[in-house]
């Protein structure tokens, strides 16, 4: 029984060998990547601001205004913020008040406006504009994000944005677009 | 009996670090399909004895990005509920700790093919007669898609919206100047409590001529000196901060009356490099919750 067990530990501890040197290498180049010159401490604590979804309106049509739902996956615009997990972050959104066809002597403007409630916050990296994840913060206004810690189990905060254009009855049809920015920094440093 | 339970454990410890190894080669594979442009180092420290400094921006993903350095300046503010703010501005900046007017960047514009990264590098030409202290900017990495294309309408009277999705970091920027002083005062504690909870806000103000940075750390403990809940915060004390701590009331046999003890200290930062910590003093007291 005693023998049949440290088989079974030599096993294991050579398959953890062996997967640590499979993985290790392209950790550590990715580690070397980031912080060439740079001490590790500060690697770790590297912050990344990425959008994974727009905020998509889809056909907008003539007179009638259209939502884009913070809830819906194909709607939703998200950002994504990782970084050291338990950091708090103070971001910072600057919404378009309208959008812009700058189609030569066809430009008009589309007027787009976010609610108090169009922006939700979810810390966990499973959450979707869906279905979030546990503790997720719901119904803020995207005019002043809380400062909020980034989730400790993922190293990662999301934020799921909504919004509503509307078109009056006579806008030009064609590309309309605007800037949405997102400014994150850490508050204490 | 007894080996045989050691050895049990040991096989239950090599398992949990073969799935730690996989859950980190997961974690770093998601991580290169999703992100964005990354910066590090988190904050950049310069001196009299050294005016240069660098950044690294790296674009993990397969596609171009566009990204554009700037500064801005800005300091952590907090509200009377104890919420923090960075109001960051970019221009007509009058205050005398602002590093703005005379920070430089070198690029200030690149495009970031996939799987590159750049070095930036700063430098700064401080006036003569600075006074001792430190002085700050926010270094703005600003990233965007560097190919966009605006959808165009299936039938000529549609319309279509594109929304460009800018990400923006503020790094912190420092410049250091002769003797420096890192000193904090407590001016006030205020604590509330429900059944659940406990709410302090703890106010501060900055005694000295740099940031105070360190770290917050505040324990619930009952009659009996146990804990109950523990809270510790990255700090940052530019000019004053009224922050808020919450501390959860956990369910148990806790004896009444329930205190908070505080400890603010420059010391036990991971995420900034030692050299670039400067100690300050050490602030410990409790309180009673009512």
């Amino acid at each position: 029984m005693y023998r049949g067990l440290r088989y079974i530990k030599s096993w294991l501890e050579t398959g953890v060998v062996l997967v640590a040197l499979l993985i290790g290498p392209s950790i550590i180049i990715k580690a070397q990547d980031v912080g060439t010159g740079i001490a590790t401490a500060n690697v770790l604590a590297a912050l990344t601001v990425t959008s994974t979804h727009d905020l998509a309106f889809g056909d907008v049509v003539q007179g009638v205004q259209k939502i884009a739902d913070k809830t819906v996956v194909a709607e939703a615009g998200v950002f994504q913020v990782t970084g050291a997990g338990g950091s708090e972050i103070s971001m910072y959104l600057q919404l378009p008040p309208y959008l812009w066809n700058n189609t030569p002597n066809n430009e008009d403007r589309l007027i787009c406006a976010f609610t108090t409630t169009d922006a939700d916050i979810d810390t966990t990296a499973v959450g979707t504009p869906a279905a979030h994840g546990a503790g997720a913060l719901v119904d803020l206004d995207p005019h002043g994000l809380p400062d909020t810690a980034i989730g400790v189990a993922d190293n990662i905060l999301q934020i799921f944005l909504g919004g509503t254009v509307y078109p009056s009855v006579d806008q030009r049809a064609g590309s309309y677009t605007a800037d949405i920015i997102l400014t994150v920094a850490y508050t204490g440093a | 009996m007894d080996s045989g339970k050691s050895l049990d454990k040991h096989i239950q410890k090599s398992a949990r670090f073969g799935a730690f190894l996989f859950i980190i080669f997961f974690l770093a594979t998601i991580s290169e399909l999703t992100a964005g442009v990354l910066v590090a180092p988190t904050s950049v420290i310069l001196s009299d004895k050294k005016r240069t400094g660098r950044l690294t921006v790296q674009n993990p993903t397969d596609r171009p990005k566009q990204v554009q350095i700037s500064f801005s300046f800005g300091v952590p503010v907090s509200d009377s509920a104890g919420n923090i703010r960075l109001n960051l501005q970019d221009s007509a900046v009058t205050d005398e700790r602002s590093a703005l007017d005379w920070i430089k960047a070198f690029p200030k514009k690149m495009i970031l093919e996939p799987n590159t990264s750049q070095v930036v590098r700063f430098l700064a030409r401080p006036p003569k007669d600075l006074a001792d202290g430190e002085y700050w900017a926010r270094i703005m990495v600003r990233s965007q898609e560097g190919e966009t294309s605006i959808p165009l309408p299936t039938e000529d009277d549609k319309i279509t919206t594109k929304l460009n999705m800018i990400m923006q970091t503020a790094i912190v920027l420092k410049y250091r100047s002769g003797n420096l002083i890192s000193k904090l005062e407590v001016r006030g504690t205020e604590v509330f409590s429900t059944d659940t909870m406990v709410t302090a806000f703890i106010d501060m103000v900055n005694r000295g001529n740099v940031s105070y940075v360190g770290i917050l750390d505040c324990r619930l403990v009952d009659a009996k000196g146990r804990e109950i809940s523990s809270n510790d915060i990255d700090l940052a004390v530019y000019r004053e901060l009224k922050r808020k701590v919450r501390l959860p009331i956990f369910s148990g046999n806790y004896a009444k009356p329930f205190k908070l003890e505080v400890s603010i200290s420059t010391e036990g930062r991971k995420d900034i490099a030692a050299e670039d910590l400067i100690a300050g003093n050490r602030i410990e007291y409790s309180t009673t919750v009512p």
